[in-house]
C-alpha cells in the first residue's frame, strides 16, 4: 500500500497553478525526490502533504486514509525546513523535545527519546545550546532530530541542504541517505539540485510549472526521459537536442564521440562536427560545437572522457558519431517522447 | 627614509577620517547635544528649582535646602498623586499588553474588511491627546453619557436596573469610576500604538516556525505562550517601554478629563506638579514633584532595555 | 438677540446711525471712542497678550479699538489671544525667558508675579485722578499691602450672580427664586426629587467650584484668611458652612457635581438640567442662542444670604494686566489702560455686558438713567431681567476676602483645597470639623512659604 498518495492534486494561487493535476505514490521506506526548477510547485506540493496548505482540489492519502481535512498535527508526518525554523529560544534539547511535549508524553519518557535521537545524529553534546550558538550543519542535525522523535510514517524534507556549503553539503547528502535507510522511513525530499535528487532518490518525480512531467528511478529518468524537459534538466552538460527529419533528436554529450574513438561499432550516426571551443575539466573535456540540421546550425556539446586523446582543435571540422540505440526521439511539436519510424 | 615618512602622513591623515571612533563621536554629537539640552538641562534646572525657593514671579535661586521636598512629601494631594501615577500605568500597561496581543493576533489573520478594522484601530493613535481625551469628557458625562444611556436601556442602570436607580453612573463623579475612567483612556490611546508593534513583531516571526509549530502539531495556548510570546518579548519590551513613559508622564488625559477629581483622587505627579507649580506660582514644589518622575522614568528605561537585551533570540 | 444681530462688533455709534438711524437705540449705545493725548512721548511697539473673551465680538472690538489708538499716538499695537488655560502658563514662560508681551491680560488675580513685573502705583493713582473712584474689590486684586505696592491693573471685573430657572422654581412656590443659602435645600430638595432637575453647586476641580466654595463661607460668616493674611480658615462658621454644602449635596444635588469642568454648569443650564447655578452671565447668554426658550425662563438672584444675613459672592472673573519687567515699552502700556478705562462702556457693551467697569463713572450707561441691566440691549426677555446687577458692587467680592487677593491665596485657589475640602465632607469621607482641619494643614505650610518670599 502507498504510503502518500496524491490524486489530482491542484493548487492555485490567484492566477497561478502552483500545482496541476500531480498523482504520486510513494511505497513503503521509499525515499521519493520532487525535482523540478524555482517554482515549479515542489515545496506546494510538499506543504499540501504536510497540511500547511489546502489543495484547490485532488485528494491526498497518507496510509490509504484520506487526509484533505486533517491539520498537519494528525497526519502522522514530520516535516524538515529549508530554515531548519528551529526554535530560536529554546535549547536544542527543548526544541527537539517540543513535538513530544505536545504529544503529552512525560517528562521521562520525553527525555528517553530526545536522547535517543540525538545520539543518532551524534549531536548528544550539543543538547543545552541555543539555535544561534550551532552551525548551519548542527543546525540541521537538531531539526533532523525534531523531526525524528515523533516516529512519523514519513518525514517531509524541503531543501534541507541548501543552507550548507558545498563541501558540507555532499557529507550530508551521503549521511542523510544513510540514515534513512537505517530507519526506513519514507521520506519526501524538495530538491532543485539533480545531483541530490539523482544520488539519493530511490525515485525521482520531476515537476516543471506544476505539473508532474516523470515520475520514475533516476536510471530511467536519464535513460529515458519523458520529454524534452526532463532530458534537458537531467545531466550536466545537458542532452544534446537537434532536429532532423520533422522529429527532435537527443543523445547524451558522453555518447558524442569522435569517430575514430567508436571504431568498428555498427549502428553509428555520424554528424559533421564544427568544434568551436573546447574546456578542460580534468576527467573530462567538453567539446562545443556545431552541427547542420533541418532548422539551420545547432550548437552542441560532447564530453569526452580525458583518457580518450584525439586531438581537438577549436576551429576544426571533425567527425563525431553517436549510437543510434542511444538516441532518443521526441515530438516536435510537443517534445513528447516518440518512438522512431522509418518515415 | 623620505617615502616611508610619506606614508606615514598618508596613513594618519586617512585614519583621522575613517578612524571608527572620531567618527563615531562626530556623528554622535548631534545626539548628545539633544539629549543634553531636551532632557539633561531641564533635568539639572529642576533639581536647582526644587532645591531653592523658586516662584513663578520671582525666578532668583535662593538656596533652601531639602525643605520644599519635606514639604511637598507631606502633602496627601502629593502622596495620592504619587500612587495613582503607578496605579495607572501599571494596570494600563497591563491591560494594553493583553488586549493589543489579542488584537495583534486576531488582525494577523486574514478577514474580508481587515483594512478597515486596522485603520478604526489606528485613530485613537492619530488623534491628539487632548482632543481625544475631550470626546471622552463627553462619553463619560454625568448627565449626556452614551454609555449610561446604553446601560439604561439595558437595565442596568435606571430605576429597577442592578445599579439604579439612578440613571447615570457619574463616570467622573466618583472616585472608583474616575480612576477606571483614566485608564481606560490611557488604555484606549495606548493600544493602537502597542498592537501596531505587535503586529510587526508577529510577521517578523517567520512563516517557517509557524508551520513547524503546526507540524509539531501545538494547540493554541500553547503556541502562544511557548512560542509567540517568547518571541514577541524584545518587541514587546519596547512596546511597553513607550506605554510606561507615556502614561507615567502624561498629563493630558487627567488634566481634560478630571482635573485630579474627585477630590484628588485621579491626581498624578505630572497634572501636581502643574497645579502646584504653574497655576499655583509655587514653582519649587512643582519641580520637585515632577522630580519624582525621573528615577522612576530611568529604571524603566534600564529594565526595559536589560529585558529587551537578554530576550533578543533572533 | 434681535438687537445685537443688527449691531455688527466693533461698530461705531456714527456707523451704526448711519446704518439704522433708530432713535431708540441711541439710547442702547457706548459713547464714541474719546482719545486723550498721552502725557508721555510714544513710539515702537506694543504687544499685548490678551484673554480670548467668552464673547467673540469683544475681542474683535478689542483688536480694532487697540490698533486704533496706536494709530492716534503713533505706536505699533500688535494683539495676540490666548485661550484661559495657556494664561498663566505662557505667563511663567515669558517671564522665564525674560521677554514677551509688554501688556499681559489676566482674569483673575496674579500676585504670585509681583516679583517680576513693574509697579503700577503711579498708573492705578492717576487713573482714580481721572476717573474717581475705584470698586474696593479691584483694588483688593490688584493692590499688595505689604509691599505697598500696585502689582497689576484691574480695569473690570465680572458678577458672579445666581442663575435660576423661573418655572421650577415657581412649580415649588418660590417664584422669585432663591434668597438665602438655605432656600436652596428648602426648595432645591423638591425639585430634585419631585421635578427631576438638580442644583448646581460644583464641587470638583474647576473655578466655578472655587469660587462657589468661597460665597458659602463668606456668606456663613467664614473666611480663608483674614484682613493681614492670618489663616483663619478653621472657624465654626466654615465648619458650618461644610456642614451646609453636605446636606445641599444629599438633598438637592447628585455626584456629578464632583465631576464638573468649569463649562458644565454652562452646559446644564442651558440643556435645562438644572434649578439654580452660580456663575456669570456668560451661561445665560450662551443659552438665548442656543436655546432661548430656556434663556426666557432662567432668571437671576444676587449672592444668597447665610443665617446671619450676610451675602457675599466672589467676582467671577477679574481682569488684571500686568507690565512685566521685561517690558520693553511700558510707556505706551500704561497709557493704553488709561484709554481703555477712558472708554470702559465701549468694552461693557461689547461684553454684552458681561465686563463690569473697575470705576463706574467711566460707563454711566450701565447703572444710570435708561441704563443697560434695566434694559438689556442684548435681548433679553423680559429685558430687564438683569437688573439685579446694579446690585453687584454690594455683594460681590474678590477671592482673598476680606484680606487681598494674595499669592497664598492664588495657590490655595490653584491646587483646588476648598472644593475638595467641600467634597471630603459632601461625599462623607470626612466629617465637616476634619475637612476644614485637613484644609487648614494644607493651606498654612502655603501662607508660610509666600509669608517667607515677603509677598504677604
Ligand atoms: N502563498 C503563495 N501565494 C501566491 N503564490 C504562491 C504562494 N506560494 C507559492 N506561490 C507560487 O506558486 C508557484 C510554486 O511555488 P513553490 O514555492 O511551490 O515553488 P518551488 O518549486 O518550491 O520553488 P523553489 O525551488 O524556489 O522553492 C510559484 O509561482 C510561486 O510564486
Ligand atoms: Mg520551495
Amino acid at each position: 500500500m502507498a504510503i502518500v498518495e496524491t490524486r489530482d492534486l491542484k493548487r492555485h494561487f490567484d492566477k497561478v497553478l502552483a500545482v496541476d493535476g500531480v498523482n504520486i505514490a510513494t511505497e513503503e521506506g521509499e525515499f521519493v525526490v520532487l525535482l523540478g526548477p524555482s517554482g515549479s510547485g515542489k515545496s506546494t506540493l510538499l506543504r499540501m502533504i504536510a497540511g500547511l496548505e489546502h489543495p484547490t482540489a485532488g485528494d491526498i492519502l497518507i496510509d490509504g486514509q484520506r487526509v484533505n481535512h486533517l491539520p498537519p498535527r494528525a497526519r502522522k508526518i514530520s516535516m524538515v525546513f529549508q530554515s531548519y525554523a528551529l526554535y530560536p529560544h529554546m535549547t536544542a534539547y527543548k526544541n527537539i523535545g517540543f513535538p513530544l511535549k505536545a504529544e503529552g508524553l512525560d517528562t521521562a519518557t520525553r527525555d528517553k527519546k530526545i536522547r535517543w535521537a540525538a545520539g543518532l545524529l551524534g549531536i548528544s553534546h550539543l543538547l543545552d545550546r541555543k539555535p544561534r550558538q550551532l552551525s548551519g550543519g548542527e543546525r540541521q542535525r537538531v531539526a533532523l532530530a525534531r523531526a525524528l522523535v515523533r516516529d512519523p510514517a514519513v518525514f517531509l524534507l524541503d531543501e534541507p541542504l541548501s543552507n550548507l556549503d558545498a563541501k558540507l553539503r555532499a557529507m550530508a547528502r551521503d549521511e542523510l541517505k544513510q540514515f534513512q535507510r537505517e530507519i526506513g522511513t519514507t521520506t519526501i525530499y524538495v530538491t532543485h539540485d539533480q545531483v541530490e535528487a539523482m544520488g539519493m532518490g530511490d525515485r525521482v518525480a520531476v515537476l516543471y510549472n506544476g505539473k508532474l512531467r516523470q515520475f520514475g528511478t533516476p536510471h530511467e529518468l536519464y535513460e529515458d526521459p519523458a520529454d524534452t524537459f526532463v532530458a534537458t534538466f537531467l545531466g550536466s552538460p545537458p542532452m544534446n537536442i537537434i532536429e532532423r527529419d520533422g522529429r527532435l533528436v537527443g543523445f547524451r554529450p558522453e555518447d558524442f564521440l569522435p569517430k575514430v574513438v567508436w571504431e568498428d561499432k555498427e549502428d553509428l550516426v555520424t554528424y559533421d562536427f564544427h568544434v568551436t571551443r573546447t574546456e578542460y575539466l580534468g576527467a573530462d573535456q567538453y567539446i562545443y560545437g556545431i552541427v547542420n540540421t533541418d532548422v539551420g546550425e545547432t550548437k552542441i556539446v560532447s564530453r569526452m572522457p580525458s583518457m580518450v586523446t584525439v586531438p581537438i582543435e577549436a576551429g576544426s571540422q571533425y567527425d563525431f558519431a553517436v549510437q543510434g540505440h542511444h538516441q532518443v526521439y521526441f515530438d516536435k511539436q510537443s517534445g513528447k517522447r516518440i518512438e522512431y519510424e522509418k518515415v | 627614509m623620505a617615502i616611508t615618512y610619506d606614508r606615514n602622513t598618508q596613513i594618519e591623515q586617512q585614519s583621522l577620517l575613517d578612524n571608527e571612533r572620531v567618527l563615531g563621536s562626530v556623528m554622535l554629537l548631534p545626539a548628545i547635544v539633544y539629549i543634553v539640552a531636551l532632557v539633561g538641562l531641564p533635568f539639572f534646572l529642576a533639581i536647582g528649582y526644587s532645591l531653592s525657593d523658586i516662584t513663578v514671579g520671582d525666578p532668583s535661586l535662593d538656596f533652601v535646602g531639602f525643605s520644599t521636598f519635606r514639604a511637598v512629601i507631606n502633602d496627601g494631594t502629593f502622596q495620592r498623586s504619587l500612587l495613582n501615577t503607578f496605579v495607572f500605568t501599571v494596570v494600563s500597561q497591563l491591560i494594553v499588553i493583553i488586549a493589543a496581543n489579542m488584537l495583534a493576533l486576531a488582525l494577523n489573520k486574514n478577514f474580508r474588511g481587515k483594512w478597515l478594522i486596522r485603520f478604526l484601530l489606528l485613530l485613537p493613535w492619530a488623534t491628539p491627546i487632548a482632543l481625544g481625551t475631550i470626546g471622552w469628557l463627553w462619553v463619560l458625562d454625568s448627565v449626556f453619557s452614551p454609555i449610561d444611556w446604553l446601560l439604561t436601556q439595558a437595565n442596568i442602570l435606571g430605576p429597577g436596573g442592578a445599579f439604579g436607580p439612578s440613571a447615570h453612573a457619574y463616570w467622573l463623579g466618583k472616585p472608583t469610576l474616575a480612576m477606571i475612567s483614566v485608564i481606560t483612556v490611557h488604555v484606549w490611546r495606548l493600544i493602537p500604538l502597542a498592537t501596531v508593534i505587535l503586529m510587526a513583531g508577529l510577521t517578523a516571526i517567520p512563516q517557517d516556525i509557524r508551520d513547524a509549530v503546526a507540524v509539531d502539531g501545538v494547540g493554541f495556548w500553547r503556541e502562544f505562550f511557548e512560542v509567540t510570546l517568547p518571541l514577541l518579548t524584545p518587541i514587546m519590551a519596547v512596546a511597553t517601554l513607550f506605554g510606561v513613559i507615556f502614561t507615567f508622564t502624561d498629563m493630558a488625559v487627567v488634566f481634560v478629563l478630571t482635573r485630579g477629581g474627585p477630590v484628588s483622587s485621579t491626581q498624578v505627579l505630572s497634572s501636581w506638579a502643574y497645579f502646584k507649580g504653574i497655576e499655583g506660582g509655587n514653582l519649587a514644589q512643582g519641580a520637585a514633584i515632577a522630580l519624582f518622575l525621573l528615577p522612576v522614568l530611568v529604571a524603566v528605561v534600564i529594565a526595559m532595555l536589560r529585558l529587551a537585551r537578554r530576550s533578543e533570540v533572533l | 438677540m434681535k438687537q445685537s444681530k443688527i449691531l455688527r462688533p466693533g461698530l461705531s455709534r456714527r456707523q451704526f446711525l448711519q446704518s439704522v438711524g433708530g432713535l431708540a437705540a441711541l439710547l442702547a449705545l457706548p459713547r464714541e471712542t474719546v482719545f486723550r493725548r498721552p502725557t508721555r512721548q510714544l513710539s515702537g511697539t506694543l504687544r499685548i497678550l490678551q484673554w480670548s473673551h467668552f464673547v467673540p465680538r469683544y475681542d474683535e472690538w478689542f483688536d480694532e479699538f487697540a490698533v486704533a489708538w496706536g494709530n492716534e499716538v503713533g505706536v505699533e499695537v500688535i494683539v495676540d489671544h490666548v485661550g484661559l488655560t495657556d494664561l498663566v502658563p505662557r505667563t511663567v514662560a515669558e517671564i522665564n525667558a525674560g521677554e514677551g508681551h509688554d501688556l499681559i491680560e489676566h482674569i483673575a488675580p496674579v500676585p504670585q508675579f509681583e516679583p517680576s513685573v513693574i509697579s503700577l502705583n503711579d498708573l492705578n493713582a492717576e487713573a482714580v485722578n481721572r476717573f474717581g473712584d475705584r470698586v474696593g474689590l479691584s483694588t483688593r486684586a490688584s493692590f499688595n499691602p505689604v509691599t505697598d505696592n500696585f502689582h497689576s491693573y484691574c480695569h473690570g471685573w465680572v458678577p458672579d450672580v445666581g442663575d435660576y430657572r423661573k418655572s421650577l422654581w415657581a412649580e415649588v412656590g418660590k417664584e422669585d427664586g432663591p434668597a438665602t443659602w438655605q432656600d436652596l435645600i428648602d426648595f432645591g430638595a423638591p425639585i430634585r426629587d419631585d421635578l427631576g432637575v438638580q442644583m448646581g453647586i460644583g464641587m470638583s476641580n474647576e473655578i466655578d467650584s472655587n469660587m462657589a466654595a468661597r460665597a458659602l463661607i463668606w456668606s456663613f460668616g467664614g473666611s480663608v484668611q483674614d484682613e493681614d493674611a492670618n489663616v483663619t480658615i478653621n472657624s465654626p462658621e466654615t465648619v458650618a458652612a461644610v456642614a451646609f454644602m453636605k446636606e445641599l449635596f444629599e438633598k438637592a444635588m447628585t455626584p456629578e457635581v464632583f465631576s464638573w469642568q468649569a463649562a458644565s454648569n454652562n452646559q446644564l443650564l442651558i440643556a435645562g438640567q438644572a434649578s439654580y447655578i452660580l456663575n456669570s452671565i456668560s451661561a445665560y447668554r450662551s443659552a438665548q442662542q442656543v436655546n432661548p426658550e430656556v434663556a426666557d425662563d432662567i432668571f437671576f438672584t444676587p449672592a444668597l444670604t447665610g443665617p446671619d444675613g450676610i451675602g457675599l459672592a466672589s467676582e467671577h472673573v477679574i481682569y488684571n494686566y500686568i507690565v512685566p519687567t521685561h517690558a520693553e515699552n511700558p510707556d505706551a502700556a500704561m497709557e493704553f489702560l488709561l484709554h481703555l478705562t477712558e472708554n470702559y462702556d465701549q468694552a461693557v457693551f461689547n461684553s454684552e455686558l458681561y465686563n463690569f467697569p473697575s470705576y463706574f463713572s467711566t460707563t454711566p450707561d450701565l447703572l444710570e438713567g435708561e441704563n443697560w441691566v434695566g434694559d438689556d440691549p442684548f435681548g433679553s426677555n423680559p429685558p430687564d431681567k438683569l437688573a439685579v446687577l446694579g446690585t453687584a458692587e454690594e455683594w460681590s467680592t474678590v477671592v482673598g476676602h476680606p484680606g487681598p487677593a494674595n499669592a497664598a491665596v492664588g495657590e490655595v485657589f490653584a491646587t483646588f483645597i476648598l472644593p475638595e475640602m467641600m467634597a471630603k465632607a459632601a461625599r462623607g469621607d470626612l466629617t465637616p470639623e476634619e475637612a476644614v482641619a485637613e484644609a487648614e494643614e494644607r493651606i498654612i505650610p502655603i501662607f508660610e512659604k509666600w509669608r517667607d518670599e515677603g509677598l504677604i
